[in-house]
């Protein structure tokens, strides 16, 4: 049959068993993986690290530092740059859609936004895994075979997946409310240099009083303290426990924020 | 489209979409004012209007896409208060629809056949079939980045139909395309609506097509609906309103001669020349409660145009056109 002429109705078709966050998720991995907008991301991942990773090895004052103050420096910067990676995509995956008008289609559909919001949030945050596996090389090479590699590598996975979970979450919320990805992008990046700003502090100060609550308050900051005391100094999760609730309260918060309020009011338009 | 009934007689096709006093507010400015019309199964409705007239905001509260600050509607039997079962009755090809570039048309197609309840097996067979009923069969695993605009539009048509709906809407699917794309999408409209019995809205800015593929036309301007009815009746309406029975096209510096010429015809009332087209409407003397172009007339007419060796271009004695109706209905309501 040529274009113009139109056949019989097509019977109706049957229930799928494949929710929708699942097909939602699939099909924004293929278009993330496949389509190489990560694999452009960890390219410059994998820079990065080795920079660091090279630094580490041959710069003379980061050389005095202890080994396991080396492997808390390779984490921390896998993070930094990592998560990074998480609130770009996030931060465009709605506002993208809108601008690429790509969206309206989705949101004809009878599916619910929330599982909508679900599946880019999930392939957002893939990237995570991603670099974390690129990671692993540098951490060998630098741990020369210390115990110290387990627990950086499963509070290095832990405290990385709580904070990419949270970056994730709140550049899908900018994402929902922003009309273009660039001003998503850029209030993400904004909040993102934001969340660093602590760490720049000079060191009397963070051990002052005022400056133990600004670390405690602040979920990377005290995710870096978390890091530092568990896999620099070798405390156990016992001790070390406080500098964890920040990230995993501000987790779920985000996520309830972005699940429970922000994806039921996504819209063609922002600020319809 | 009518059916027969037992006792023989013809049964109109059942109402499938019913808008009721819809209106749309943003802050004081009034987008949409009083939006009230039916379409039957089968029928196609043309919804036309100027930029910024509202047809785009009355197509997007219809696809639930926004909620109307009042009034409601009903599609396939359900009301406006339940937006997702709605949403499973409409197949909507918006205005500018994206596509990601990197997807193959079946499989584009097999995703919102999913998304739509379908199983992958079902929605892919769908998307095959829907695939060959809008000519794309050799191209459908090819990536939508290499589709031309109408390969597009095509697969645009081909994404509303995956669920099989009720009622569909097509927001300007003829922007951008040339004469044969144009007509060939119009044709396929207007096969989905008589062969699959669908209720299609068609907003279009393409007037002399819109005539000839739509049954009834919904006119609007300033988010109020001017003008509403048949193709026919609304044309019959605003020559009825103009008086204005025929037209007749001179070249532009023979007008005020021509219409010097047609005023002397008896049963001619008053003629309203346009200087930047050459074309004269005629006005003619009521006969009979009608001012119906009498066919004598026009042969009278041009014969004194043809003596005073005026050149006609161009000759309208029918009722007039739809492009005609828009420009008069549009430009009342700007004045």
């Amino acid at each position: 049959m040529t274009a113009g002429t139109v056949a019989a109705p097509l019977a109706p078709a049957r229930r799928s068993a494949a929710p929708v966050w699942w097909l939602v998720l699939r099909q924004e991995l293929t278009e993330l993986w496949m389509g190489g907008r990560v694999l452009t991301y960890l390219v410059l991942y994998s820079l990065l690290m080795s920079l660091t990773a090279f630094l580490l090895a041959t710069n003379t004052e980061l050389n005095l530092l202890p080994l396991r103050q080396n492997i808390v420096v390779a984490v921390t910067s896998a993070l930094t740059f990592g998560l990074f990676i998480g609130l770009a995509i996030g931060a465009e995956s709605i506002s993208g859609e809108r601008e690429r008008a790509t969206l309206e289609p989705l949101l004809l559909t009878p599916c619910s936004p929330r599982q909508v919001v679900a599946g880019k949030f999930l392939s957002a945050l893939s990237a995570w895994p991603g670099a974390m596996l690129l990671t692993l090389p540098y951490l060998v090479v630098l741990a020369q075979g210390h115990t110290v590699l387990g627990s950086a590598l499963v509070w290095g996975g832990v405290v990385g997946t709580l904070l990419a979970a949270m970056f994730v979450g709140f550049s899908l919320i900018v994402s929902i409310w922003s009309e273009s990805s660039r001003v998503s992008l850029f209030i993400c990046l904004l909040a993102y240099a934001a969340s660093l700003i602590p760490a720049q502090l000079p060191t009397e100060f963070l051990r002052s009083p005022a400056g133990v609550v600004l670390t405690l308050i602040d979920p990377v900051e005290s995710a870096s303290t978390y890091l530092d005391r568990t896999i620099g100094s070798g405390q156990p999760l016992s001790q070390a426990w406080p500098f964890l609730a920040s990230p995993v309260a501000a987790t779920l918060l985000t996520l309830a924020v972005l699940f429970g309020w922000a994806a039921p009011r996504l819209r063609l338009m922002a600020r319809a | 489209m009518t059916t027969e009934t037992s006792n023989g007689h013809a049964e109109e096709p059942r109402v499938i979409l019913s808008a009721e006093e819809l209106r749309k507010s943003y802050g004081a400015h009034q987008a949409l004012k009083n939006l009230s019309f039916t379409l039957r199964a089968g029928r196609v409705l043309g919804f036309l209007g100027p930029n910024g007239a509202g047809k785009t905001t009355s197509i997007r509260i219809l696809t639930t896409i926004l909620p109307p600050s009042s009034g409601h509607f009903v599609v396939d039997g359900v009301t406006s208060d339940h937006p997702a079962q709605i949403r499973r009755r409409i197949g909507v090809l918006p205005e500018g629809l994206g596509f990601p570039r990197q997807l193959t048309g079946a499989r584009y197609l097999s995703y919102y056949g999913q998304l739509f309840g379908s199983s992958s097996h079902d929605a892919r067979s769908t998307a095959e079939a829907l695939l060959q009923e809008v000519g794309l069969q050799n191209r459908g695993h090819s990536p939508i980045g290499s589709y031309s605009h109408g390969m597009r539009q095509r697969l645009g048509i081909a994404r509303a139909l995956v669920n099989d709906p009720a009622v569909l809407f097509f927001d300007e699917p003829t922007l951008g395309l040339d004469p044969r794309g144009q007509r060939e999408l119009l044709t396929m409209v207007q096969g989905i609506a008589r062969d699959r019995g669908k209720g299609v809205v068609l907003s279009s800015h393409l007037l002399a097509e819109i005539e000839g593929v739509c049954d009834d036309v919904v006119i609007m301007n300033a988010g109020e609906v001017v003008a509403r009815g048949t193709v026919a009746e609304v044309i019959g309406q605003a020559s009825h309103r103009s008086g204005v029975a025929l037209r007749v096209r001179v070249p532009v510096g023979e007008v005020p001669a021509a219409c010097g010429l047609i005023a002397t015809l008896p049963s001619v009332r008053a003629t309203t020349p346009d200087d930047s087209t050459g074309w004269i409407g005629v006005e003619l003397r009521q006969l009979n409660g009608t001012a119906a172009a009498d066919p004598r007339l026009v042969n009278t007419m041009l014969e004194s145009l043809i003596r005073a060796d005026v050149p006609v271009l161009g000759l309208d004695a029918g009722s007039g056109r739809l492009e005609d109706v828009f420009l008069q209905l549009t430009a009342e309501a700007i004045r």
